[in-house]
């Protein structure tokens, strides 16, 4: 379970540089880092379900919504110190993913990928019905973030410390035993049966993870916007998130990061050019996913590959 | 692992480049409307008005001689993708001032980013009354109407026609529960002896009406009172109008439907007995100002029955015009005292935004919807404007 150096040096690379990020200066440096770290790490909990244990989950948002709503209630209308809140929050949304994982992992490939976003649409409309608690449509808005994380640079240090940790968790957690026996189970669920494995409770496992790494993001997210609203919840997150890993390379540890990044800044920068983005979006997704379907890692790996040859 | 570090230094040096600072000599707006999927046939016209008032302000030389530019962004109905659009216009690229919205929801999101960033934002077409009242803050501020005044209409509309027996029909979101609120708050005052027979609630882009009109038919009401917008409006109309719902009730609705975006869409399909509001109406002018903006308007939209959304757009930008020139700058804590209780001339007649809650005195045209020889379509008539209640 140790880290190859080459990976270890990057992670440590990229760390650096992001502790830097505000030195720059540039506010707006500073908010895209934040957004697209609390993305990443909602990819990264998404492929453990996708990538290692080979379920796809058509509706992870819920978890991500229950974390968000969660930290916002009980830090806004119930004045919960964030000390509570937050892991009240993330042990939700792990609870959350179990129950709902009980029902799922029974089922396989289209069937638990439809129940998944059934119960995703069920948690999206008691977030759109409960106005009283959630605010509907109108959103939750005005989440009071404690004094110490409220500003721009220090929430950024909050967030990259809370998706550094989840990360490093994460990384333990898929380079472990069960991180192995998930992926056996992903490749072959009857012989991973028959060498006994139960492969139920595996993939439960792999839910309840998944779910409640995807609720910390939620909560971060909840904080940096100052507040939640029903889109969150919305099979169209699911979607994103889904796309953003599937984007980087579901096969490798650190791809769906690399994807959450790379979609992020591309609806980030399509949308600041061009009225038209949902199509210059479009294209540019349709000929990564024709192309190159094993996403940006897989890309990299075929040019390495080909480099290899011509050596 | 390499192609990590060369992706991100990739975006930074792109971000890097793509970094710009606002300069002094031009004031920029940042607008956000919805300009792709289903909110795009309202922030289209939204924007041609916002465009008209930039282009009109430049010719007369500028916001207190300041040249005025847009920096437009896609809100996409999401609030979440709108604050974080919202963020980007004012560190990226240092907007002064932001303006536009259209759900609910996009608006309070935005009012949000602009009460942490400390940057004016004018609220031009969602009436939501949170962002006036419980989320009310400094630096928000609403040109549109909102559904304290939209609902106290309605009440004064069943007294015209003398409804007894009420039908509340209302989309069951956001905007829907803050009318009938709205609506039932202001009823004793205005129809004492009116009553609810019947509430319903169909939801948010429902397509399928029939099982409402037959409720509605059968509890015996003589008048519906709604906010069914848009394509809700269009598929009750047609499937209600078979059955001969519009011949036992007087249909009394929020939400716009007399303006001619509905109007010239459903043609003949405009049923009968249906009494509704807009904020403008292209062949009403009720000031000589409307005559020149809708001719101004029409020339650029290339069609002389122009929209409604248009003018709130361009109200708004008019009125942050008003108040740089009056605070002599772009200073947001001046702005905003050059905002509280600044009266600017509409196309619509004189507007004062109110000092204490924010909220514009934007009143509407109601009328009963009448067939017009010589014309396709229903055009309102007689046209009555209605103050918010307490002018």
């Amino acid at each position: 379970m140790v880290m190859p150096r080459g990976t270890a040096i990057v992670v440590v690379l990229v760390l650096a540089g992001l502790l830097l990020v505000p030195v720059l200066g540039s506010n707006y440096l500073v908010d895209l880092s934040t957004e697209i770290l609390i993305y990443m790490l909602f990819a990264l909990s998404l492929n453990v379900l996708i990538g290692y244990s080979g379920n796809v989950s058509f509706g992870h948002a819920a978890y991500f919504a229950i974390g968000g709503y969660t930290c916002a209630i009980l830090l806004t209308t119930y004045e919960w110190p964030l000390l509570l809140a937050f892991p009240a929050a993330v042990l939700l949304s792990g609870l959350a993913a179990a129950f709902v994982g009980y029902f799922c992992v029974k089922l396989t490939d289209i069937y638990f990928a439809m129940l998944t976003l059934a119960f995703a649409m069920f948690v999206w409309a008691v977030a759109f019905k409960w106005r009283d608690m959630t605010g509907g449509d109108d959103g939750f808005v005005g989440v009071t973030v404690p004094a110490l994380i409220d500003g721009r640079v220090p929430y950024f240090y909050f967030t990259l410390v809370v998706v550094s940790i989840s990360i490093a968790l994460l990384w333990v957690i898929c380079h472990s035993a069960f991180g192995r026996t998930l992926v056996a189970v992903r490749e072959n669920r009857t012989r991973a049966g028959f060498v006994g494995v139960n492969t139920r409770a595996m993939r439960h496992v792999a839910f309840v993870v998944a779910g409640t790494f995807a609720g910390i993001a939620g909560a971060l997210l909840a904080m940096y916007n100052h507040g939640m609203y029903v889109e969150s919840a919305f099979w169209t997150e699911s979607a994103q998130v889904l796309i953003m890993t599937l984007l980087g390379g579901m096969y490798s540890f650190f791809g769906p990061a690399m994807g959450a990044a790379l979609l992020y800044l591309l609806n980030v920068f399509t949308i600041q050019y061009t009225e038209y983005w949902p199509t210059v979006q479009g294209v540019i997704l349709l000929i990564i996913l024709l192309f190159v379907p094993e996403g940006v890692v897989g890309l990299g790996q075929k040019i390495r590959q080909q480099l290899a040859k011509a050596d | 692992m390499k192609r990590f570090v060369t992706s991100f230094a990739a975006a930074g040096l792109t971000l890097a480049a793509g970094y710009g600072a606002a300069s002094a000599d031009e004031i920029k707006i940042g607008v956000l409307y919805p300009t792709s999927g289903g909110g795009a046939i309202y922030g289209g016209p939204a924007m041609q008005g916002h465009d008209l008032a930039v282009e009109e302000i430049n010719a007369a030389g500028g916001a207190n001689g300041v040249k005025v530019v847009t920096v437009a962004r896609d809100s996409k109905l999401n609030p979440a993708a709108a604050a974080a659009a919202a963020k980007e216009l004012i560190t990226k690229e240092g907007v002064n001032v932001l303006i536009g919205g259209l759900a609910s929801s996009v608006g309070l999101a935005i009012s949000e980013v602009a009460r942490q960033e400390k940057v004016i934002y004018i609220a031009t077409i969602p009436k939501s009354i949170k962002i006036t009242r419980e989320k009310l803050h400094p630096y928000v501020f609403r040109t549109a109407s909102n559904t304290d005044f939209e609902g106290d209409a309605l009440a004064q509309m069943v007294k015209r026609v003398d409804g007894k027996k009420i039908c509340d029909v209302q989309l069951d979101y956001a905007y829907g529960h803050d009318l009938a609120d709205g609506f039932i708050k202001a009823l004793p005052s205005h129809a004492p002896d009116a009553e609810v027979v019947l509430t319903l609630r169909p939801k948010l882009g429902a397509t399928d009406f029939n099982a409402y009109v037959t409720q509605i038919m059968g509890s015996g009401c003589d008048t519906v009172v709604s906010g069914l917008w848009g394509n809700h409006f269009v598929n009750l109309a047609k499937q209600g109008a078979p059955f001969g719902l519009f011949n036992q009730v007087t249909y009394i609705s929020g939400g716009e439907i007399a303006s001619h975006e509905i109007a010239g869409k459903m043609g003949a399909d405009y049923p009968d007995n249906v009494v509704s509001n807009t904020y403008e109406l292209w062949y009403h002018s009720p000031t000589e100002a409307h005559k020149k903006f809708q001719a101004r308007l029409a020339k650029k939209a290339g069609t002389e029955e122009t929209a409604m959304w248009p003018m709130l757009a361009y109200n708004g930008v008019m009125f942050y015009r008003a108040a740089v020139e009056k605070a002599g700058g772009t200073d947001a804590e001046k702005v905003i005292e050059a905002l509280r209780g600044l009266t600017i001339e509409t196309p619509v007649g004189p507007l004062t935004i109110n000092a204490e809650d924010h909220q514009a005195n934007t009143g509407q045209f109601w009328g009963p919807m009448k067939k017009q020889a010589g014309r396709k379509y229903r055009m309102m008539d007689p046209v009555t404007y209605i103050p918010p209640p307490g002018e």
